[in-house]
């Protein structure tokens, strides 16, 4: 039997054209061999969508109809619309987001995944996620608007009032940047969920329940919370000393990928200049020391600067509340996660690896209960 | 270092778990040391749920504290009460298990997996399954009874009104045999969640999502449905051939790891012959022909009845409709779900394998106006 490595680190558990993480040379290749930064001047979040479901990017004709096929997938059937209602206003948009998910797609019987399904869940995310924050903000949910692009539309989901460009078209590059990353977590789980011939619903749920652990989708909140910590550019060398001191981590570095600056973070950092102009301050002053003492504590890893980090500073100043991140990864990667489930398809083996026994000596015998 | 890709991850070490043992070779299930065999009559549901939670046996005031926390915990919420009256009557009970845990569990913020919280979503299984299918059938739902058991109150929610102690008894024996087994697909899909850092019921959520798979535990109704095909003993030869003519599989037949009969198949078959002599018959002659076949032709594989072939009669005999056969799985499996998250916790590294990228190589997109 092989060797334990854990967390699966270095062991390749599928084959994929999806995407490619190239950590060596600081690549995210998305299918059909495109690179992120080539993608984000002339590619929507629909564009992208359809090219990691289809393999190349749609002409005019093509993404007119995705458009259409996902504007008419905006509004909650009445199974997901009761549950929505039913649940505290309060409850994290995570839970609301993995519990509504799964109850607007329930089905009498199962079925395999298929495109149309893959759409149409990809298209309901921005209606959950806005009327979630709406219920929080103790507002009435409004309906979802079939004139609206993705990113504009959850804007509009949210807030109940249409967009400007700029916010839609910093939203939009977001949701092209996250849109896959290899074999993530949350990915995986789709994919071992699928792999026993589960439903799409099943294997997005699953994803969206991965998603919300704070070392995966969790990290960008993170980043903004601790950015709030530090409070200003001045603050940071010292408050990160002091974090160091006490042994903490820093939210928003590190990771098992990169070699060199993760491509996707240096498209944000642009972005976040013009995005949020203060808090880009705060953030720019933060890394440099950040990646300082990191450096003089590891000089053997590498540069270590996340997507979550510049991330969280341009979602702020797309207008988007850090308590709806999560989601907004979420509305994100599900394009990811279901063009890796229909991928999955074309050979689909159950994913059962072994385990490695650590308890005691097997055949012991139990004692009656009056015995112990 | 980067390993060779093996389809399903067969064979390769993905967690040390001091839990359960399948000990294949030589067709034995352990349950943190103890032999399947040393418990699956002896031992209430209950006891080993603590077993697997707390890694030995409880005394009689730790089964009793136990057995008053489960007890505690069966009502629903109003939440997951609306959401369940809000699904479709003709929905698949798995779907309504994914959808209803997952509103039962959902929390403002983050908590970290822990047994009180194992022990709470254990509690609430039977009842969601047992109010939907009362709910399916035009009948009021049962408050739960504080002094049943776990098996006893599950038939009593379902039914009514108490069953006679032999059925309880084949029920816990059920969920005792099926409560945990190693690295399978669903544990798996628990652990890729847990290792994110999220919350119980996001694994137990992606488990159930991962359980209702053909290919894992979405196959026992099958088996009965194969069966009523097949119809007689005697017919069942001629029909098992004819159907291998036209590529049929046989349900019931096939897993990866047992050498040998599988050890809660062995007691499922005996119950079978107790409980339920006319499906013992058939099944019996079914089974013979299947290997007789099987072994035909692939010789070098081993005997391969599994657990749910056993199981459909003894979930029959037990009063059951054919669509609650996987939901109950899930009832017995959270237990063994919620030990490995636990485990998982207790030692965490985020589980994000590699993929292997057999896409195009890089190339530059072209802007939509001039896309073909």
């Amino acid at each position: 039997m092989a060797e334990f490595s854990p967390g699966l680190e270095g062991v390749v558990a599928a084959e994929t054209a999806v995407s490619e993480v190239d950590g060596a040379n600081g690549r995210l290749i998305y299918r059909g061999g495109y690179l992120i930064e080539d993608l984000v001047p002339v590619a929507t979040y629909e564009e992208v969508a359809y090219l990691l479901w289809h393999g190349d990017l749609p002409n005019e004709k093509e993404l007119e109809a995705l458009r259409k096929q996902m504007a008419g997938a905006r509004r909650l059937n009445p199974s997901a619309r009761g549950t929505l209602m039913a649940m505290d206003a309060q409850t994290d948009p995570m839970d609301v987001l993995r519990t509504v998910v799964s109850a607007q797609g329930v089905a009498k019987s199962l079925t395999k995944p298929t495109l149309d399904e893959a759409i149409a869940l990809t298209a309901i995310f921005p209606t959950i996620v806005g009327a979630a924050w709406r219920r929080r903000q103790g507002k009435e949910p409004v309906e979802p608007r079939d004139d609206l692009g993705h990113a504009a539309n959850l804007l509009w989901m949210m807030e109940g009032k249409e967009p400007d460009t700029e916010r839609a078209r910093w939203v939009d590059t977001y949701l092209v940047l996250l849109a896959d990353h290899g074999l993530n977590a949350s990915t995986f789980a789709a994919r071992v969920v699928a792999s026993t011939g589960s439903d799409l619903a099943s294997c997005v749920v699953g994803a969206i329940a991965a998603l919300k652990g704070p070392a995966h989708g969790g990290a960008t909140f993170a980043a903004r919370s601790m950015l709030d910590k530090i409070g200003s550019a001045q603050n940071a060398e010292q408050w990160l000393a002091d974090a160091h001191a006490r042994h903490e981590r820093f939210s928003g570095f590190g990771h098992r990928v990169y070699r060199t600056y993760d491509p996707r973070a240096k498209i944000l950092r642009e972005m976040a200049e013009t995005a949020a102009p203060d808090l880009y301050k705060t953030a720019a002053r933060t890394e440099e020391v950040a990646l300082k003492i990191l450096h003089e504590a590891h000089p053997e890893r590498p540069n270590a600067t996340n997507v979550d980090f510049w991330a969280s500073v341009v979602l702020s100043g797309a207008g988007i509340p850090k308590e709806l991140f999560t989601t907004l990864f979420a509305t994100s990667r599900v394009s990811g996660w279901t063009a890796h489930v229909l991928e999955s398809l074309a050979d689909l083996r159950i994913i059962r690896p072994a385990s490695r026994w650590i308890g005691p000596q097997p055949g012991k015998k139990p004692l009656q209960l009056a015995k112990r | 270092m980067t390993s060779a890709y093996v389809p399903g991850l067969e064979g390769i070490v993905a967690s040390q778990t001091g839990i359960s043992m399948v000990d294949g070779q030589n067709g034995r299930l352990v349950y943190q040391g103890y032999v399947i065999a040393d418990l699956a009559e002896q031992m209430s549901f209950e006891e080993v749920a603590f077993l697997l939670w707390e890694g030995r046996l409880p005394t009689r005031a730790e089964l009793e504290a136990l057995s008053l926390e489960l007890a505690g915990h069966r009502s629903l919420t109003q939440a997951a009460t609306i959401a369940l009256d809000a699904l479709p009557m003709d929905t698949d009970p798995m779907d309504i298990l994914r959808s209803v845990v997952s509103v039962q569990g959902a929390e403002h913020k983050l908590e970290k997996p822990s047994v009180p919280l194992a022990i709470r979503a254990t509690a609430s299984f039977p009842t969601i399954l047992a109010m939907f299918n009362r709910r399916q059938l035009g009948l009021e739902p049962i408050k739960s009874r504080r002094e049943l058991g776990h098996a006893a109150n599950y038939l009593y929610m379902l039914n009514g009104k108490e069953s006679s102690p032999e059925i309880v008894r084949a029920l816990n024996t059920y969920l005792v045999l099926l409560a945990d087994h190693g690295m399978n697909a669903s544990t798996f899909a628990a652990r890729v969640i847990a290792s994110t850092e999220s919350d119980l019921i996001s694994a137990l959520v992606g488990a159930i999502g991962a359980l209702k798979g053909p290919a894992h535990g979405g196959a026992p109704a099958a088996v009965i449905e194969q069966l009523e095909l097949i119809g007689t003993a005697d017919r069942a030869e001629q029909w098992m051939r004819d159907a291998r003519k036209r590529k049929v599989k046989f349900m019931g037949f096939g897993h990866r790891i047992y050498r040998v009969y599988d050890p809660r198949a062995a007691i499922l078959k005996e119950m079978c012959r107790r409980m339920n002599p006319k499906f013992y018959e058939l099944a019996t002659r079914v089974e013979e022909v299947a290997l007789q076949i099987l072994h035909e032709e692939h010789p070098e594989r081993p005997q391969s009845t599994n657990v749910e072939f056993y199981s459909a009669g003894v979930l029959q005999a037990i009063g059951l409709p054919k669509e609650f056969f996987t939901p109950t799985f899930a009832v017995s499996r959270v237990a063994g779900w919620s030990a490995h998250v636990l485990e998982q916790a207790a030692n965490n590294r985020i589980i994000r394998p590699q993929s292997e990228y057999i896409g195009p190589e890089p190339r530059k997109p072209v802007p939509l106006a001039e896309r073909a």
